[in-house]
């Protein structure tokens, strides 16, 4: 059994469909990068995992059990999470209070220091900067932050929506090896990601567009298909 | 100026002014509460104040069928209605317009409260009648300068709050919760906070804190009117509101202060035959100074 399991997922905005109806599975401890062009459906396909969004039709099981139609708060507490798109850390707290709800779910006070520890071993730049309000943060750091407040829960299922985006291509690949080493420690993670530089980190890919799954396969078979060029570049793929 | 002077024209409006300023402050305190929290103004916040203050007389004097209680379970009785009046609100009218233009549920707040006159008016009848002070006596009788004991119990229940709530948002969880709403609210539901319970959390402590400036401020004025209380004291809360800069609840407590005091010396110093109501020029005076001069407020950031 897969730790996730989506089969014929439907959802939209308001009146308006978007997923029409698509199926995958990732295995646990795994890293599975979401590749696709803007409008594809990548952003709507794990606001929905993570609750956001209503589900429409079909189903999403995580470690067997049944999440469709279970709030935000049920989700995260069943142990999937989600760093969104644009970070949205609380500008206006600290670094130390944006991390301390990111762990509003758990109840072991404990437990949730050790994490702490965890994400400023990740992260040390957010140690330093523990006291600053979030606001002051730089690109990066938000984005350290978002990454950190997710990891805040101890999901199994960590999301990470556009990791790279707005970093420079060094950021960039710093944030993909600390996610590689979040996966490395036992969490299972999705990423969507238009940046090409993440593949080497990827179990699985999978490539989206218009609301559908165009491609489900390894990482590795991916670099060799030519299937990005032809999804981000328009490129015929020799067959 | 002699010292007599001083202290009559100066002093004494000034120590009245901190006093009702006080109330104007727990008031205005709600106000911004409400707008972190909603981003929207409430129209009907002063009116939960009328509601406690018309609960706490119901059961004081035994109106009706009602019970004549003693007067502490009389006031406990009317701040738990105004708690309830708000909880009723958000869940009936702000929590179905989530998704609406905030500008649709300012209105719907408009329509809370004209309900809540139209009730008052219904159990209480349309004439106006008179308020108790729930403290009676002087603290200060020196001539020119009187405090009454009712106004020094309004100062420390504001000293009081205050530092409960300073303490509620920096050192609890829920207080931090619902900043964090107010700031992010989809990242509050991500990290499994919900965002209904904090909005229904938010609105109580706002019903709270105007039950407790209705009473008092019901002691103060002593007119017994449905809409007394929003025609003597939203105008002047949302003007503390806006002079602290409108998310700053510090702000709001020093603004109502500084409010009160302005308004008070106006009505002092100018002579009613030169300028009748001059207090309230002198509040819509200041409100457009700070919306002028200095629109992110006295504090000028969110706290």
């Amino acid at each position: 059994m897969s730790l996730l399991e989506v089969e014929e997922l439907r959802t939209g905005y308001g009146a308006l469909p978007v997923l029409q109806g698509i199926s995958f599975a990732v295995e646990e401890g795994t890293t599975a990068v979401v590749f696709g062009l803007n409008g594809a459906g990548k952003t709507t396909t794990i606001n929905c995992l993570a609750g956001l969004l209503p589900v429409w039709g079909g189903e999403v099981r995580f470690d067997g059990q049944r999440l469709s139609g279970r709030s935000a708060k049920a989700i995260v507490e069943a142990g999937l999470s989600l760093a969104p798109e644009g970070r949205r850390v609380w500008a206006g707290l600290s670094v130390l209070k944006n991390l301390e709800l990111g762990a509003w779910s758990r109840k072991d006070r404990r437990g949730t220091e050790e994490t702490m520890q965890q994400v400023f071993g990740y992260f040390p730049r957010l140690e330093e900067r523990k006291d600053q309000l979030a606001g002051t943060l730089s690109g990066g750091e938000q984005q350290m932050l978002a990454i950190g407040r997710a990891i805040m829960s101890r999901p199994r299922l960590l999301m990470i929506d556009e990791a790279s985006l707005g970093l420079s291509p060094k950021l960039a690949q710093t944030v993909f090896e600390v996610v590689s080493k979040i996966n490395d420690n036992g969490t299972t993670v999705i990423i969507v990601e238009q940046n090409v530089g993440v593949l080497p980190y990827a179990d699985q890919a999978l490539i989206m567009e218009k609301g559908t799954l165009t491609y489900d396969g390894s990482g590795s078979e991916l670099e060799r298909s030519g299937e990005l060029r032809r999804t981000y570049l328009g490129e015929a793929v020799a067959s | 100026m002699s010292a007599e002077v001083l202290a009559l024209d100066v002093v004494a409006p000034a120590v009245s002014g901190f006093i009702q300023g006080s109330v104007y402050g727990l008031l205005g305190l709600g106000l911004v509460l409400l707008y972190k929290s909603n981003r929207i103004f409430n129209f009907a916040q002063a009116e939960f104040g009328g509601v406690a203050a018309f609960v706490w007389i119901f059961f004081d004097t035994g109106r009706g069928v009602l019970p004549n209680l003693p007067t502490p379970v009389a006031v406990l009785l009317g701040i738990l209605a105004a708690v309830l009046v708000a909880l009723l609100t958000e869940r009936l009218v702000v929590r179905p317009l989530f998704n609406a233009p905030k500008i649709t549920v300012v209105v719907a707040t408009a329509g809370v409260l004209l309900l809540l006159i139209a009730v008052e008016g219904f159990l209480y009848g349309g004439e106006a009648g008179s308020f108790p002070a729930i403290f009676s006596g002087d603290a200060v009788n020196s001539g020119a300068i009187r405090v009454t004991n009712q106004g020094v119990a309004i100062v420390v229940v504001l000293a009081v709050l205050s530092i409960l709530a300073a303490l509620f948002f920096s050192r609890s969880p829920f207080g931090t919760a619902i900043l964090a709403v107010s700031q992010e609210a989809t990242a509050a539901r991500l990290v499994g906070i919900s965002v209904e319970r904090i909005s229904a959390l938010t609105w109580g402590i706002a019903g709270f804190l105007a039950g407790v400036a209705g009473i008092l401020l019901a002691g103060t004025i002593g007119l017994a009117a449905p809409g007394s209380l929003t025609g003597l004291a939203l105008v002047p809360a949302f003007t503390a509101a806006v002079f602290g800069g409108v998310t700053s609840l510090p702000g709001a407590l020093v603004g109502g202060i500084v409010i009160g005091i302005i308004e008070s010396e106006a009505q002092a110093l100018i002579p009613k035959e030169n300028l009748p109501g001059a207090g309230k020029v002198a509040l819509f005076v200041a409100l457009l100074l700070v919306l002028l001069v200095r629109p992110a407020g006295l504090l000028g950031k969110e706290t």
